[in-house]
């Protein structure tokens, strides 16, 4: 017996910064079950079928009755979740970045009523960049002009390989652009790793940096292209004559970019490796074109930052406590906030800081109550004292999402919402209406 | 069978992605991100068979993970550990006043353990809440 | 001088915001007056009065000292925008103590928090402890932080010290830094700013200088590869006419700004 199956195509795929638009998902009718995607890397394929109900999705709200998850309505759940806020002197609103803007946006909205912190996983990934590009600017490019002009590509503490999959396939290395006729055999591809990843075994140029030296490396490499002999034999491991070798070899590209990740930004220096590379690609382009993306590691990360500074003028790492907007990133980072233990309630939303936090910030954001937004058990939801099960965006609803690149997509919903999970945005608004009845409002 | 003066990375891996999407609790993502990344040449040194469980110990914490030799080397002197909740005991919680941890850099060491259960995901934070 | 003392009595859980305490604020008023200063502690707007005992007088700015004793580590932006007066505060200081202060003197009697003297614009602070990060640097986004004044800090500076300094020849404005010892980035992005540290400094001090004057007379952790070595001197002659005696390696930089610089660093023996 043949099932009916629903196709959906030109699907944005809800996992990486790359947000791959070509996605196609087969869902059956009867059941509104994923049962096949094409197109998808591993991932993301992953990511669509692990939206069909399992023993570790959420269906419904939860309450923690001692030491156990009960199930209770949303009435109940979302009364509780307003008296943890309401009732807290600091809290936090973390994560958004893998939800819909307009769900961001009614973050903002929220921690704004609450006088609250507000943060978004830049806080851990690509924070530094930002503050880089917000000290010396940045030459930034869409992925559709790397893809059609970039011959000369380097991948800086960045393994598109293992983090961005299809980055190589749709804009970066092997597709054919309007001047690069001969797809990879017209690109130049240049890894600087201190691993030789699999990207850097499928590079044109390996370079092996020492581990938390890229700094010294990109200072040398901007010295000599101003013209200057040096005084060293070697910088960060790399032979001084490598190194000229490098710059001569960026020089006469026609056009060159620079994709960047967290062995920048969460190495020893942080933005100031992210600073030193913008200056560089800056620099660059008194000799050819010269442009530069970070890799963004969320879907729609930077879509946060847009929301959060349409909203508030700032990207991340926002207080409110004195009523207006204030940006200071490591005075209001989520992180070390938490270290310093310094916030007694948090409510996050579309992240999981329990995985992905340092072990001693886990610690402090466990010793207070916490509300989690979340469609699935992680090492955040299961300590979490309420569960809000939320509908995954780009499968269970729609939305904008922004790409590495700051270019804006639209998520599709393939299927229906199962259980009782209701939408990031809804849940925010049913919130904020109960916030607001709390306070008087 | 011990090793000093590593230093430590962490990072995405395709496997990891995987896992964490498939379910953060299940074993897939132990076997995915509770692993330990050995240069060929140094593990031999270790002196111990691929999937032997390693404690790997830094200035901030230590963590029991299943060892195995990289696809992504040489690079003697340096592990590499999946980003996650393994990884996140041994990271440096110090932004240098930036806001983003040190996630990648760390100085590190590495004993095999004679009798050492790598744990889940769930079991493994939930000890930083009974803490 | 007429004294005014603030002590603190309660515990904090949460950041005191106490930009209200400075000189200028408290010139002139009555000690009844000053207890109504507005402090922030959490997301509340509070009162000097709910967190410190205050006693003593007021009188004109310039000849107003306020005295704070208790454990102060958490309490920020002391000091901030004062233009005179003396403030001591016996305890370890929170974040953004004398920030943009122009004029003036702060004394600390412990360790600061990071911020402490950013965008300096004159005075002097001083910290007999180590001090945080961003120790006299610019706030984020400004590409010109301290223009004026001296920070003195007996123990370790944090990173990115004096980030953005800027001093000025016609002004006769030399923005000055000495320090027992520094973290990494000491004099990043410096336009003008003199730093004398006693001890050791951890690598990158003086990246993307543009011009000014580094002085260590301890050790450096990695020189940058972009600086380059012109010669041996026996001392320094500093903009501010301050000359420090010693023999010191001369090396001009950061070559990543420019191709021939009149920025300089000086590296003992």
């Amino acid at each position: 017996m043949v099932e009916k199956i629903r196709t959906v195509k030109d699907v944005s795929c809800p996992f990486c910064g790359t947000l791959c638009d070509d996605l196609e998902i087969d869902v059956n009718i009867k059941t509104d079950l994923v049962v096949e995607v094409r197109n998808g890397c591993q991932i993301g394929t992953k990511k669509y079928f692990s939206s069909n109900p399992s023993d570790h999705r959420y269906m419904k709200p939860l309450i923690k009755v001692n030491g156990e998850h009960k199930e209770v309505s949303w009435d109940e759940a979302l009364d509780k979740a307003a008296d943890i806020l309401v009732n807290a002197q600091r809290p936090l609103l973390y994560g958004f970045s893998s939800t819909e803007c307009e769900a961001q946006s009614k973050g903002v909205e929220l921690a704004e009523i609450l006088n609250a912190l507000l943060d978004n996983t830049a806080s851990v990934c690509h924070g530094p960049s930002l503050l880089a590009i917000q000290d010396v600017g940045a030459s930034l490019a869409t992925l559709g002009e790397i893809k059609n002009r970039a011959d000369t590509i380097i991948f800086w503490g960045s393994n598109p390989v293992h983090a961005h999959p299809r980055h190589l396939s749709r804009y970066s290395d092997f597709i054919r652009g309007y001047f690069r006729t001969d797809g990879r055999n017209d690109r130049n591809i240049i890894v600087v790793d201190p691993r030789n990843t699999h990207t850097a075994q499928i590079a044109d140029k390996y370079i092996k940096v020492n581990p938390s030296e890229d700094y010294e490396l990109i200072q040398a490499i901007r010295a000599i292209l101003r013209g200057n002999e040096l005084d060293v034999k070697e910088v960060s491991g790399v032979p001084i004559d490598d190194i000229k070798e490098l710059v001569e070899e960026l020089k006469s590209c026609n056009f060159g970019v620079v994709f960047f990740g967290m062995g920048l930004t969460q190495s020893l220096a942080h933005h100031r490796n992210v600073d030193t590379a913008i200056r560089l690609v800056a620099e660059l382009n008194d000799y050819t074109k010269f442009l530069l993306i970070p890799m963004r590691g969320h879907y729609n990360v930077a879509g946060a930052n847009q929301v959060f500074t349409w909203n508030t003028g700032y990207p991340y790492s926002i207080d409110f406590s004195r009523g207006f907007p204030r940006y200071n990133p490591g005075e209001f980072s989520s992180v070390e906030l938490l270290l310093r233990d310094e916030v007694d309630a948090a409510l996050i939303v579309a992240s999981d800081p329990g995985s992905n936090f340092p072990a001693a910030s886990v610690k402090n954001l466990f010793k207070h109550p916490l509300i989690s937004i979340e469609p699935h058990k992680t090492p955040t939801s299961a300590f979490a004292d309420v569960i809000l099960p939320a509908a995954i965006a780009g499968i269970e609803c729609e939305g904008t999402a922004y790409r590495m690149d700051g270019v804006p997509l639209r998520l599709r919903k393939v299927k229906d919402a199962p259980g009782e999970t209701l939408s990031d945005k809804e849940i925010l608004e049913r919130l904020i209406e109960k916030v607001k009845e709390k306070m008087g409002e | 069978m011990s090793l000093d003066n590593l230093i430590l990375l962490t990072g995405r891996t395709i496997s990891q992605g995987v896992a964490l999407e498939g379910g953060k609790a299940s074993r897939e993502n132990v076997r995915a991100a509770g692993i330990c990344t050995f240069d060929a040449d140094d593990f031999k040194k270790l002196d111990c068979l691929v999937g032997t469980p390693v404690k790997v110990i830094t200035d901030y914490g230590e963590v029991v993970v299943y060892s195995t030799i990289t696809e992504e080397g040489p690079h003697q002197g340096i592990i590499f550990i999946p980003m996650g909740p393994w990884a996140n005991q041994l990271v440096n919680p110090s932004s240098q006043g930036c806001g983003t941890p040190t996630y990648k850099g760390m100085k590190a060491k590495v004993e095999v353990v004679k009798s050492g259960k790598v744990i889940g995901a769930i079991e493994l934070i939930g000890r930083l809440k009974e803490a | 001088m007429a004294d005014i003392k603030l002590k603190i009595k309660k515990k904090l859980d949460f950041p005191l915001e106490a930009d209200s305490i400075t000189p200028d604020n408290f010139a002139g008023k009555t000690v009844a007056e000053i207890k109504k200063l507005p402090l922030y502690y959490a997301t509340k707007k509070v009162t000097i009065g709910d967190f410190f005992d205050v006693s003593g007088k007021s009188t004109e700015v310039a000849n107003t000292k306020i005295i704070i004793d208790g454990d102060l580590s958490n309490v920020k932006r002391i000091g901030e925008k004062m233009t005179g007066g003396e403030i001591e505060i016996n305890s370890a200081v929170g974040m953004h103590v004398g920030n943009h202060m122009s004029g003036g003197k702060i004394v600390v009697n412990g360790n600061a928090d990071d911020w402490a003297g950013a965008m300096l614009q004159g005075g002097e602070l001083e910290i007999n402890g180590d001090a945080g990060h961003y120790v006299g640097s610019a706030y984020r986004g400004y590409w010109q932080g301290m223009k004026n004044g001296i920070i003195k800090v007996k123990g370790k500076v944090g990173v990115e010290s004096m980030l953005w300094a800027k001093s000025s020849k016609p002004a006769n404005k030399w923005p000055t830094l000495y320090c027992g010892s520094a973290e990494s980035f000491l004099g990043i992005h410096n336009h003008g700013g003199t730093i004398v540290v006693e001890g050791d400094v951890d690598r990158c001090a003086g990246a993307d200088q543009a011009w000014g004057n580094i002085v260590i007379k301890g050790k450096v952790s990695r020189l940058l590869p972009s600086y380059k070595k012109v010669g041996e001197v026996k001392e320094v002659q500093l903009p501010n006419g301050e000359v420090i005696k010693g023999k010191f390696i001369e090396y001009s930089g950061d070559h990543t700004i420019k191709k021939e610089t009149n920025g300089r660093l000086y590296i003992a023996v």
